[in-house]
């Protein structure tokens, strides 16, 4: 088991098979869920199997190792930024319509 | 001084007109209708006597207008100051003028002559009428229009004198608007004028496209002397379109339908718009535009055919109607026909002789026929009249001298005028216009007479109520018929004085004061002058014409009677349903050749189902095609309308399908 698991962690491929099976979790946790926290944390699901793959291409392609490594710190950034303003929206929608549930906030049909 | 007083020959009745309408109510209901009538009849006085110092002046050679001269331009203001069309160098400048020479001034003689004097007569007509003041009103607004189609010097005012007259010819012809038959009349005659009305426009635009000037006496320079290759519309087309409108304002065949229709208007009207001054307008605009007409010689030929060809048509009308205004109107048809056909020969002079005599001895045969209807009490039907000369005599003796007059008679006026254009017909080779012309005399003669007979001589058939209340008209009436009978009979002499056929070596008086204006156009048609023969070929025409005359007026005289009572009335319908051939032409003459009916199958019918299929059309196929436009997005909008929920979730979706059939299909363009 430990054997196998270090010769898979030797290949690009099985970082890349994580990283598309986090975002298509994220993906769908994101599309079916009907609870707006669920579906910030989706995307950070997503955001996070994003990061992996960048990171899995800098680890395993010296030349793209630098920049690999800055745009995954960018990422990161850029997600914590989006998670903040995405809960803080969240919250004043839940004050204003007093239910955390995304399909009843339908103002944008009028 | 001509500067001043040209103006106020138009001024004047302007100022009546204006000051009538906003005040003429008010004077009729506090001092009665003969001081309403007191300020439009003064300021036509005057503008009689401004315009007679002025025509004294122009045709005696006096001040600024010399013997050969152009005449004079009074350029009042720039009216219409538009730029300059690049292509070309054209400038559309349009001036507010007048231009007066010797034509205008022979105008200005019948227009404010008669004009005076059926105004004072329809002080008397009128005094029963409550509508008085607007009568009034109308009639100023008439004058102000014709002087100013008359006097003025470019196309576009003569255009906007042109539609004034029509105007105020709708306004009096429908001046009893309460009566059907005169609403409809007014429009009839507003809507087949506005047929001409489309050529003479047109007409007036391609002068201006070839010439870049409106000035009438400029365009006519330019135009004549332009290079035919270089101009955009031939000249013989733009000369039929100007006839056009004429055709339509002097009611020419096939436009002619509706001057009889016209006589549902006051008497007074019938005689000053119907038949002395608004119809002649036509001729006036082909005489005044003759170097254009004597450069398009195919277009004189249309202009003298269709001339001659209303003449013997409305004649032939004239035989069987039974309103004596509506035998006066197809007569005024038959003499405009004339006058066209005397353009179409080429013989302008005689135009504007006929013209004038016409203007006079028709103007008293109408308001003649207008103190008839006046005396037996508004009846206008011949059948219903008959020994009305004692009792109406005044009436009767001035209309005697129109008829006369009209028949052609010498030494009353129209003898000379028709001898002239039948005269000039045969010398200048056309032999028809001649012949048919001559016809034409004959039966004028007849139908005068006919009218005569059957209004004041015979047994009387006026209704037993009336008649012992039968009464000559009101003295400003019968003044104005004296008035006019004296040139109806001097006129003719007085004109040709000093000339043919008076005196066989000098020219006539009115030919020494147009020739200036015709000079151009003679000298084009190569009309060379030649003695003139006395006991020769002109002697031979004069006594044709005469005799002619004589044969009409006698069969009249046998048929209809004269001073006498006589029961000819059945031989008269005897004769009309003789043979087939006459009865055909007495039902074709009563019904005035079916062109009421050919009009009301041609664009009523006929023209209404064109026009309703043109209708379903643009309903069904133009409006369908816009509304299906419209239709059809606002559906689709609705359709699409239906998949913008408003869910973040629905719109996620989207993004995720629409990625994954990106990255799909990536892959497959990869792998392949």
């Amino acid at each position: 088991m430990l054997a196998f698991l270090s010769d898979v962690s030797q290949s690009l491929d099985a970082y890349l098979i994580l990283a598309g099976v986090l975002f298509a979790i994220g993906a769908f946790g994101f599309l079916a869920r009907r609870n707006a926290i669920s579906m910030l944390m989706s995307i950070e699901l997503m955001l996070n199997a994003v990061n992996l793959a960048i990171i899995g291409f800098g680890a395993f392609k010296p030349e793209l190792n630098p920049s690999a490594s800055v745009i995954a710190l960018i990422v990161m950034a850029a997600a914590a930024a989006e998670a903040t303003i995405g809960l803080a929206i969240v919250i004043a929608i839940f004050r204003n319509r007093k239910t955390p549930l995304v399909d009843e906030y339908d103002a944008m049909r009028q | 001084m001509y500067e001043t007083l040209i103006p106020l020959i138009i001024a004047l009745p302007l100022a009546g007109f204006v000051f009538t309408t906003f005040l003429g109510r008010r004077l009729q209901m506090s001092f009665g209708r003969n001081v309403a009538a007191a300020v439009p009849l003064g300021v036509v006085i005057a503008s009689w006597i401004v315009a007679m110092v002025v025509v004294s002046a122009v045709l005696q050679h006096q001040g600024p207008f010399p013997e050969h001269g152009p005449g004079l331009d009074v350029k009042l203001w720039t009216w219409i100051p538009a730029g300059i069309d690049p292509t070309t160098g054209h400038a559309l400048t349009v001036d507010f003028g007048f231009h007066v020479d010797t034509l205008t001034a022979v105008l200005l003689i019948v227009v404010t002559t008669i004009g005076m004097l059926v105004h004072l007569y329809s002080v008397g007509y009128m005094a029963h009428d409550p509508g008085t003041w607007r009568f009034f009103a109308y009639l100023n607004l008439f004058m102000v229009s014709m002087l100013l189609l008359v006097l003025a010097d470019n196309w576009l005012l003569v255009f906007a004198g042109w539609e004034l007259v029509g105007l105020s010819s709708y306004a009096l012809i429908g001046f009893w608007y309460q009566k059907r038959s005169a609403a409809l009349a007014a429009k009839k005659a507003f809507i087949v004028n506005r047929v001409g009305d489309v050529g003479f426009a047109l007409g007036i635009m391609a002068i201006w496209v070839n010439t870049g000037t409106l000035n009438i006496q400029e365009s006519l320079a330019t135009l004549i002397e332009a290079p035919a290759a270089e101009l955009t519309v031939p000249l013989s087309i733009i000369a039929l379109l100007v006839f056009a409108g004429a055709m339509g304002k002097s009611a020419q065949f096939p436009l002619h339908v509706w001057l009889p229709d016209a006589m549902e208007g006051p008497t007074p009207v019938s005689a000053l718009i119907h038949a002395a001054t608004m119809v002649n307008a036509g001729v006036y605009l082909v005489a005044r535009a003759n170097p254009l007409f004597a450069h398009a010689q195919d277009a004189m030929v249309v202009v003298a055919a269709i001339g001659i060809f209303t003449a013997i048509l409305a004649a032939s009308i004239a035989f069987t109607q039974t309103d004596i205004k509506r035998v006066l109107a197809y007569s005024t048809l038959s003499q405009l026909g004339y006058m066209f056909a005397a353009l179409g020969v080429g013989a302008f002079v005689a135009a504007i002789f006929h013209l004038m005599t016409h203007g006079f001895f028709k103007g008293l045969l109408f308001l003649g026929s207008g103190s008839v209807i006046h005396a037996v009490h508004e009846e206008q039907d011949m059948n219903r009249m008959g020994g009305l000369w004692r009792k109406i005599p005044i009436t009767h003796w001035t209309m005697l001298v129109g008829t006369i007059a009209i028949a052609g008679i010498p030494p009353l006026a129209g003898f000379f005028s028709k001898d002239e254009i039948l005269g000039e017909a045969f010398k200048f080779g056309f032999t028809w216009v001649w012949a048919i012309g001559l016809l034409v005399a004959a039966m004028t003669a007849f139908y005068m007479w006919r009218l005569m007979g059957k209004t004041f001589y015979g047994e009387s058939r006026v209704d037993p109520h009336v008649e012992p209340k039968v009464h000559e008209s009101a003295w400003t009436m019968t003044l104005s018929l004296v008035l006019l009978a004296i040139p109806s009979a001097l006129l003719g002499l007085a004109l040709t004085w000093g000339g043919p056929p008076l005196s066989p070596d000098g020219t006539g008086l009115l030919k020494g004061w147009l020739e200036p204006v015709f000079r151009g156009a003679e000298e084009a048609l190569h009309h060379e002058a030649h003695a003139y023969e006395l006991f020769g070929i002109d002697g031979i025409l004069i006594l044709a014409s005469v005799a002619v005359a004589t044969l009409g007026l006698v069969a009249g005289i046998a048929l209809f009677g004269f001073f006498r009572a006589r029961g000819l009335r059945a031989t008269a319908d005897r004769i009309a349903g003789a043979t087939r051939v006459t009865r055909f032409l007495y039902r074709a003459s009563l019904n005035k050749w079916w062109f009421d009916e050919l009009n009301d199958l041609l664009f009523i019918r006929i023209g209404g189902r064109v026009a309703a299929f043109l209708w379903w059309f643009d309903r069904t196929i133009v409006d369908g095609t816009v509304n299906g436009v419209g239709a059809l997005t606002r559906d689709a909008g609705g359709g699409l309308r239906r998949i913008q929920t408003g869910r973040v979730q629905n719109y996620a979706l989207g993004i995720a399908i629409g990625l994954i059939v990106m990255a799909g299909s990536f892959l497959v363009i990869v792998s392949r």
